[in-house]
């Protein structure tokens, strides 16, 4: 187990398996709002769907029509659990709070180096704090 | 951040979830930049109209909204549609298209807001004061309020732009605060700018090599509303640059401390020939022209018009102009139309060159002014685009 202090956005506690994206998201394009799966060819998460997942990568980019579709994906029941971002910015603020979905950034170490895809996540905005619970694989 | 009974209430959900949702975006937003308090804005511009851009997710979305009936609390505009609202078939528009377009202006026009589409709310009266605060979303407006209307606004995105609608409030940090105002890149303009396009060029050329960064321009004699336009679009689309002060031209420029400049550069006539080598192909191929990216105005509608009055269009070319509705209903433009329409040429209200699908995806070779035109749609493979002025245009597309 280990805990990375962060800066809560929009709160919440939530435990789920953790999906990595190493780029910035364009959710707008990026993500299909129907199904929450990755549209992006470019991004090795390609074809892999973010619902009910925590959701982790850098930033999120594009056209600001993605904090629509950040809400769409919880209208149809595929959103993530909750999102961990190294810095926020209005596309994911704006989709985060009117979709309700914990929203953190300015994590404390590298979340890259430290959570894989298939890790479990535990966002806790009242600890300021997201823990990292169960290890895909011991590297 | 410091909040008044009545924001916290807002915020507390007394008037609604609808209101207390876009209350929380709005005060976390404030938080995360900063910001001590919220204030009321002016107006707001609101983006996210198009539905080839927005698409179906816009829909989940007004769906929360409608459920309580929710108005905007100021003069709130829209950005450009996705077609003409009147002569969407003669665009290439289909009729599912149509229909889920016509919805969603209803949607925002059911929240009170004026369906003007057009991204420039400044040329058809809505024109904003010194030192108002606003909260607009179209990128090319946002650099005309703040620099040549000297009002204050930060680049919303639509979902921002819409939540300050509704609640009357932003947050105060950014370019609300005269101390981010301030420039840090001289420039000084040493080639002579002779046509809008030129303008759209010297914006182009700034903001892809000073992203972000706020310019002080010298050496420019005159700055007219549409050179300003021009200069606003381009230097948003290639830096996302939100402000310029020109020298002696700018309601700032004479009052705002330059002690933050960290460099000084030229723009000469190579750095301007630049872009237009840009936008440049092997071909003269045109199968298009589209002017009107920002919308056009009435003086640049009467340029056209006079630069083709005894002429003939080429055969085979479409050139298409881009307006709004308020322009085109006015009285002085209605025999410019006509005359115009005579030669060929079609123009359309509404929409333009980047929000709408067509001319990107039925023409291979596309002729305009803009350079922000000119960067959106080199973004598709299929397009090639050439970038000139429109003297250079009208001589070019003639018999």
């Amino acid at each position: 187990m280990k805990s990375i202090t962060i800066r809560p956005i929009v709160e919440g506690k939530k435990e789920g398996q953790a999906i990595v994206s190493q780029f910035p998201i364009s959710f707008y394009g990026d993500v299909d709002p129907e199904t929450g799966k990755i549209l992006d060819k470019s991004n090795p998460l390609y074809g892999k769907s973010i619902a009910n997942k925590i959701f982790v990568f850098p930033e999120s980019r594009g056209s600001t029509v993605g904090s629509y579709v950040i809400y769409g994906l919880q209208v149809n029941g595929v959103a993530p659990l909750g999102l961990i971002v190294e810095t926020a910015e209005t596309i994911v603020i704006a989709g985060a709070i009117l979709a309700d979905i914990p929203l953190v950034d300015k994590p404390e170490s590298n979340i890259f180096s430290e959570i894989k895809t298939g890790d479990i996540v535990q966002i806790n905005t009242i600890k300021k704090e997201i823990v990292i619970k169960k290890r895909m694989s011991i590297d | 951040m410091f909040l008044t009974k009545k924001q916290e209430k807002m915020l507390e959900g007394e008037m609604g979830e609808v209101i207390s949702k876009n209350m929380k975006l709005i005060v976390k937003l404030g938080e995360i930049n900063e910001a001590k308090k919220l204030i009321p804005i002016k107006s707001a511009q609101i983006a996210g109209v198009s539905y080839f851009t927005v698409g179906e997710a816009i829909f989940s979305f007004f769906n929360l909204f409608s459920k309580e009936n929710v108005k905007v609390k100021v003069p709130s505009w829209l950005n450009p549609a996705g077609m003409d609202r009147k002569n969407w078939e003669k665009m290439g528009i289909t009729e599912r298209f149509a229909e889920k377009q016509f919805q969603i202006i209803q949607k925002y026009e059911e929240m009170g807001v004026e369906s003007t589409l057009t991204c420039t709310p400044y040329l058809i009266g809505y024109q904003p004061n010194y030192g108002e605060h606003l909260a607009w979303s179209e990128s090319s407006a946002v650099v005309m309020a703040n620099s040549f209307f000297g009002a204050r606004t930060n680049r919303e995105g639509g979902p921002s732009a819409l939540a300050a609608a509704l609640t009357g409030f932003t947050a105060e940090y950014g370019f609300h605060l005269t101390e981010k105002r301030q420039p840090t890149i001289k420039v000084n303009v040493e080639t002579n700018l002779d046509t809008l396009a030129d303008f759209s060029a010297l914006g182009y050329w700034y903001g892809k090599n000073f992203h972000g960064e706020t310019p002080f321009i010298t050496g420019l004699s005159q700055l007219s509303i549409n050179e300003a336009k021009m200069l606003s679009s381009a230097i948003a689309a290639s830096g996302s640059v939100a402000l310029f002060h020109a020298k002696n031209l700018s309601p700032e420029s004479e009052i705002i401390s330059l002690d933050n400049i960290k460099e000084k550069i030229i723009f000469s006539e190579s750095e301007k020939q630049s872009v237009y080598d840009c936008f440049t192909q092997k071909d003269t191929n045109f199968d298009i022209v589209v002017i009107g990216c920002p919308h056009a105005s009435l003086t640049e509608l009467v340029i056209i018009h006079s630069s083709l009055k005894d002429k003939v269009l080429k055969k085979n070319l479409k050139f298409w102009v881009f307006t709004s509705q308020k322009v085109s209903n006015s009285k002085k433009f209605k025999p410019i139309q006509r005359c115009l329409e005579k030669k060929g040429i079609e123009i359309f209200t509404d929409t333009c060159m980047v929000v709408s699908p067509i001319v990107r995806t039925k023409y291979k070779h596309i002729l305009t002014n803009s350079a922000k035109a000119s960067k959106y749609l080199s973004n598709s493979k299929q397009t090639k685009v050439t970038f000139r002025s429109l003297h250079h245009i009208l001589r070019n597309v003639t018999e």
